[in-house]
């Protein structure tokens, strides 16, 4: 399957799911933010976890096989391995994978395998203070780049968190944020942001010059509606988590339009382990459409997704393995969606 | 801007809505009673807490896998709302059609069961009761999933006369059969699939999947029926009207909304004020809002007999003391924590023991639940860092130079957490709280400070008093 | 037996989630479990043998202990026709003993009416958590919701002693008998008043307390701890409710089963130890439940909603052993996959209530029920 064929000559082959939702810890998911591939292709998975399973909070690791190869952290609170609320995470050249936490306003890092290695989580709006720390990304000099959200700002610093820079504030203008999310940086270590609350993503050079933005609040192709994931491949192309169309979208080097995607999720092998064995939700799971016609009040993409399972719901954040395979975890569907661009 | 007009639109309020800030009396009382009531009556935008900030910080709203999520992010709309009346109404709907998640486990389309009640319960009762009847969490509640040409269930059928429309001995065991019938094949999408999951509690393996009305035509039963009377090849809409045009109707649904907005207890005066809601009901086409427009500018409910004639419902003390505290008006974790002490204190929103809904009236209040009332309110009153809090204190700091004697004091703070209007017991034991430190100045007070917690306690208890329990 | 001229005690555990029955007492000698349960499997090796067939999970050494003393009654194959494997559904039914249509009184709250008919006595029951557990309302019965015993009761806020005092004070005026003709502000001052004098009285019980029985850390062991400090303060209470969870393990289950199986088991064994210390052991009997069992068949990493359950009771005057069939894993035997029941949860019910308790179980239980012989008549 894939999806239409574009102008601009990249289509999106849908790969697979990963993931099961569950309500312990082991395998599966629990409301998925953030992926980041390591450097032996173990995949990580941030499980945010809503209030009522906070003490599920981890990294999963699997596999493309879907193998459940282990987790670390330790659920909610303030210890080193513990997070209250997690949102992105990157691995650095070393294999060490930053994790920051918009509540307990840090950045915690580990290594490959789990244990703490170091803390950055002075609250505040000083150089290197955090105030809701959200998008991470990292660029080829290990440069880390940190969205502080309630700040308006990015900020730039060395791997052992020495500050380097910072630019934005609140505001709707070039350059202006309000309530930032995602943020990624291309080969070029040109840095673009996932502008939230401005329907936008905005692009800048690796000292926070102002470049461009594209995108603008709505439901067309092009438009957004709260983009809170952004990723770039090696040519340029942009790939947003449009969290509130709940879908992905993806624009060419120079801004402009490429393709939307909806989701085709199918039965991951943890799925099909469910459905097995219980066979009641099976026989009549095979005799349903899950893609439905919807009456009109139920046509808002939220109602949209929380009923056509396959499609994207909670779509957070859009990241790259090395083979240039794509991650879209999904927060509502506990479960990743994975495209391989052709 | 008497005293009397200020307890008159505290009283409107508290009925029409979660109660009012001091400032928003004013406001109301400025614009006059039955312009109020106007607009209380027309709902515009609700200004409230919006939905895609909810759904970054809180993820169990979005996802709405539990009810706790999706109580939660009702309350948010009931704290933020511009509209109270809105939400206030559909607290009634949801308290008399009853619907709750133990049955359903999807909290998604219980919340569009109370969207549902927001755009159609000012409206044609008839209207609403084909929407009830089209409501899938509904359809799951009662059953109608299993209602069939071939094997009819009368689950629907039966509570559709008995609990949401005429009240028992209105019509006939035949008249439930023949009802039913004419329901047949109104059931949700994927219906098997949906039932299973309900029924086994799954999120398995994705999560929920939400719910739609689904109509099966080949299911529907569309032979003759005699229905209350009438004889025709009756669907569920024609059924609806015939329903919506009986006396009974005008009665049961006049009479509850009495109950819930005006008294617990209807007296003859009462049920004078019912006779005139029946009327409107008519007269209107079956138009709740005109129903609420009689009620609320009766004489009866603006005498003293009407005020303080209900216990208040754990939601409305709730959302009643966040709204003056003004807390929890932006994302603020823990909000499910709020929607649960609902629970604790016998009401949990979305989750009504059963069909019947909630007992009301001083059922509500036994000792347990009223520790919870108790402390809920008073952890809400007592903290000065709530902006509500600090707007009281701010008001007092300005009037008399700021000083006031306890028995100042007092009068200031039962005026200012209500009005409230206490027994000389009552009374006598706060003044004597407040007296046990002297006179308090606020003039000089710092946030915070020793003054500012006296005011701060004794604002909590006097919302501990049991005049505060009622509304 | 030599009577204490104790009334008698019930403290109940739920086990929320639906504990899996077939991990907690395994069927060792049963191929078929381990056909079914290639992932998700006890090794007979690890198991604490009962017999020849089954043996209890390695992490319930303390009740394993109790059971080879004979104060253990298991009850297998437990749960009710028609099943439903809806949490919150099973839990109603088992709350308020019908299973057929949606009820709202509590059986234990039907226990406390037929027990203090004028709820003279407004700690007959406790409740060990916060909110009301289904099964002790019922209306007219007072229960008190203990989150905390140290710091429960009105007014939790202030935490100057002087203040509270002061603030106490100012209620239970507030709440006084009054010249009031108004029925319901009465009715809010008796509320009040019995509310303030339930928490005076509960306030009481650990300072009373002394043991030395060092509980351990988890919510369970902690809340047992409460309900054995209120028991030995005397104060009338009666039905002691507990619960534990989550048991919900459709993933990942071994460890986690291990780690609640740890936690429940030292609890009990604290709690049991406790008793024995106090000399309360014959006259109080622990009842614990789940609202279902576990499907047969593994998921890959864990089990699904099931059917069949087990139930415990365990005390000082409990005839030990086995209860029930163990339900067949033969697939025609299976109940649509599951342990399919073969008794009726209120025969449990019924049991305890006239034996132990003293009670007229049927009108508690709606119906007549078999009894069994965990208790002597």
């Amino acid at each position: 399957m894939s999806t239409q064929a574009s102008p601009k000559q990249l289509t999106l082959e849908y790969v697979k799911t990963i993931g099961l939702a569950t309500n312990q810890t082991g395998r599966g998911f629990v409301n998925p933010y953030d992926v980041a591939v390591g450097q032996d292709g173990r995949i990580f998975v941030l499980n945010h976890c809503d209030s009522a399973r906070k003490n599920l909070i981890r990294v999963g690791i699997v596999n493309l096989d879907e193998d459940y190869l282990g987790e670390f952290g330790s659920g909610a609170g303030t210890g080193d391995d513990q997070f209250s609320s997690p949102v992105a995470m990157v691995f650095d050249s070393k294999d060490r994978l930053y994790i920051t936490d918009e509540l307990h306003h840090r950045v915690t890092i580990f290594d490959s395998s789990g244990n703490f290695l170091d803390k950055w989580d002075t609250k505040g709006s000083g150089s290197g203070e955090f105030n809701g720390p959200a998008g991470i990304a990292i660029d080829s000099n290990d440069n880390v780049y940190i969205v502080d959200q309630h700040n308006s700002r990015v900020q730039k610093l060395t791997s052992d968190g020495k500050f380097i820079a910072e630019w934005g504030e609140f505001g709707s203008g070039p350059g202006q944020f309000n309530l930032p999310w995602g943020i990624a940086v291309d080969k070029e270590a040109n840095v673009y942001v996932a502008d939230w609350r401005n329907d936008r993503i905005q692009k800048f050079t690796t000292d926070g010059a102002y470049l461009a933005s594209f995108g603008e609040s709505g439901d067309g192709d092009g438009q957004l509606n709260r983009p809170s994931g952004v990723g770039v491949d090696d040519e340029g192309f942009v790939y947003v988590a449009d969290w509130g169309n709940e879908r992905l979208q993806v624009f060419a080097p120079d801004g402009s339009f490429v393709l939307v995607e909806r989701g085709q999720a199918t039965n991951s092998k943890w799925a099909e382990d469910y459905l097995s064995v219980n066979l009641e939700e099976k026989e009549t799971r095979e005799i349903s459409n899950l893609v439905p016609d919807l009456p009109p009040h139920l046509n808002t993409p939220q109602h949209i997704s929380a009923q056509t399972e396959p499609y994207f719901w909670g779509p957070v954040s859009v990241r790259f393995d090395r083979d240039g395979r794509l991650y879209i975890p999904e927060s509502n569907r506990h479960r990743m969606q994975i495209y391989q661009r052709k | 801007m008497s005293n009397a007009d200020i307890a008159l639109m505290a009283h409107l309020m508290r009925r029409a809505g979660f109660g009012a800030t001091r400032d928003e009396l004013e406001a109301a009382v400025a614009k006059g009673y039955e312009a109020t009531v106007e607009e209380l009556l027309h709902p515009g935008d609700p200004q409230d807490l919006p939905q895609d900030i909810i759904r970054r910080y809180h993820t169990e709203q979005a996802e709405l896998r539990l009810s706790d999520g999706a109580a939660a992010n009702w309350m948010y709309r009931m704290i933020t709302t511009q509209n109270p009346l809105e939400e206030k109404l559909a607290l009634f709907w949801h308290s008399l059609f009853a619907t709750g998640y133990v049955k359903l486990n999807q909290a998604n389309a219980l919340l569009n069961q109370i969207q549902m009640f927001r755009t159609y319960g000012l409206g044609n009762y008839a209207t609403l009761l084909v929407e009830l009847s089209r409501d899938p969490a509904m359809i799951i509640w009662l059953d109608n999933n299993d209602n069939h040409k071939e094997a009819i269930n009368e689950n629907y059928g039966r509570e559709l006369l008995e609990l949401f429309s005429m009240g028992i001995g209105n019509y006939t065991e035949q008249d439930i059969k023949e009802c039913a019938r004419a329901f047949t094949g109104w059931t949700l999408g994927n219906a098997e699939y949906m039932s299973t999951r309900a029924s086994r509690d799954s999120i398995w393996p994705y999560s929920r999947i939400n719910w739609h009305f689904q109509y099966r035509d080949h299911d529907h039963d569309d032979g003759e029926k005699t229905f209350l009377g009438e004889t025709g090849n009756f669907n569920g809409q024609d059924i609806v009207e015939i329903i919506a045009r009986q006396e009974a109707t005008a009665r049961f649904v006049s009479t509850r909304l009495f109950q819930f907005f005006a008294a617990d207890e209807v007296d003859e005066d009462g049920e004078t004020v019912i006779e005139e809601m029946m009327k409107s009901y008519f007269d209107s086409g079956y138009e709740i809002r005109s129903v609420l427009r009689t009620l609320f500018n009766s004489d009866y409910f603006k005498s003293e007999k009407a005020r303080w004639a209900r216990v208040k419902g754990p939601v409305e003390l709730v959302i009643g003391a966040v709204r003056m505290a003004g807390s929890y008006r932006e994302p603020t974790p823990g909000i499910e924590q709020v929607a649960r002490q609902a629970v604790y204190m016998g009401q949990g929103l979305l989750q009504p023991p059963s069909v019947e809904g909630w007992h009301e009236g001083i059922e509500w209040v036994d000792s347990g639940a009223l520790v919870e009332r108790i402390n809920f309110v008073a952890h809400e009153l007592a903290n000065v860092q709530n902006p509500g809090v600090r707007r009281i204190i701010d008001r007092l700091a300005g009037e008399n130079g700021g000083t006031f004697t306890p028995e100042e004091l007092v009068d200031r703070c039962l005026d200012l957490v209500g009005p409230v209007e206490v027994s000389d017991d009552t009374k006598a034991a706060l003044i004597e709280y407040a007296g046990l430190q002297g006179d308090v100045s606020l003039a000089n007070s710092d946030e915070g400070d020793e003054s500012e917690q006296r005011v701060a306690g004794l604002l909590s208890l006097a919302a501990a008093t049991r005049e505060y329990q009622l509304a | 037996m030599v009577s204490s001229g104790r009334e008698k005690n019930l403290v109940i555990i739920q086990l929320t989630g639906a504990n899996d029955a077939l991990n907690t007492v395994v069927p060792y000698n049963n191929g078929l479990y381990y056909d079914f349960r290639p992932n998700v499997n006890m090794a007979a090796e690890d198991l604490l043998p009962l017999n020849d067939e089954l043996g209890l999970t390695p992490h319930a050494p303390e009740v394993k202990s109790l059971w080879d003393r004979g104060k253990v009654a298991l009850i297998n194959g437990i749960g009710y026709a028609n099943p439903n494997r809806s949490h919150f559904r099973s839990m109603d039914i088992w709350h308020t003993a019908e299973p057929d249509k949606i009820a709202t009184e509590g059986w234990l709250g039907r226990a406390v009416k037929d027990m203090d008919p004028q709820g003279e006595n407004v700690l007959t029951a406790v409740n060990f958590g916060r909110g009301l557990p289904r099964s002790l309302a019922s209306r007219g019965v007072p229960v008190a919701s203990v989150g905390n015993l140290e710091t429960y009761g009105l007014f939790p806020d202030v935490d100057d002693d002087q203040q509270k005092k002061y603030t106490l004070e100012a209620f239970a005026r507030m709440y006084g008998p009054d010249r009031s003709r108004d029925p319901v502000l009465e009715s809010l001052g008796q509320t009040g008043r019995d509310a303030l004098r339930g928490a005076d009285i509960l306030r009481t019980a650990p300072e009373r307390y002394s043991s030395s029985i060092e509980y351990a850390q988890s919510g369970i062991a902690q809340s047992l701890k409460n309900a054995a400090q209120v028991m030995f303060a005397d104060l009338g209470t009666r039905i002691y409710y507990t619960s534990v969870g989550s048991f919900d393990t459709h993933g990942g289950e071994l460890p986690v089963h291990a780690k609640l199986w740890d936690d429940v088991s030292a609890a009990i064994g604290d709690f049991y130890a406790d008793l024995e210390e106090h000399g309360y052991q014959d006259d109080t009997l622990i009842f614990v439940w789940s609202e279902f069992g576990r499907r047969i068949k593994d998921n890959g990493s864990g089990t699904d909603h099931g059917a069949g359950s087990i139930a415990m009771v365990i005390g000082g005057e409990v005839n030990g052993g086995m209860y029930g069939r163990f339900p067949s894993l033969e697939e025609a035997e299976q109940q649509e996959g599951d342990l399919r029941a073969n008794n009726d949860f209120r025969s449990t019910y019924s049991t305890i209530l006239e034996r132990w308790i003293g009670l007229d179980a049927p009108s508690i239980v709606n119906g007549q029920f078999e009894q069994f012989e965990f208790i002597s008549k």
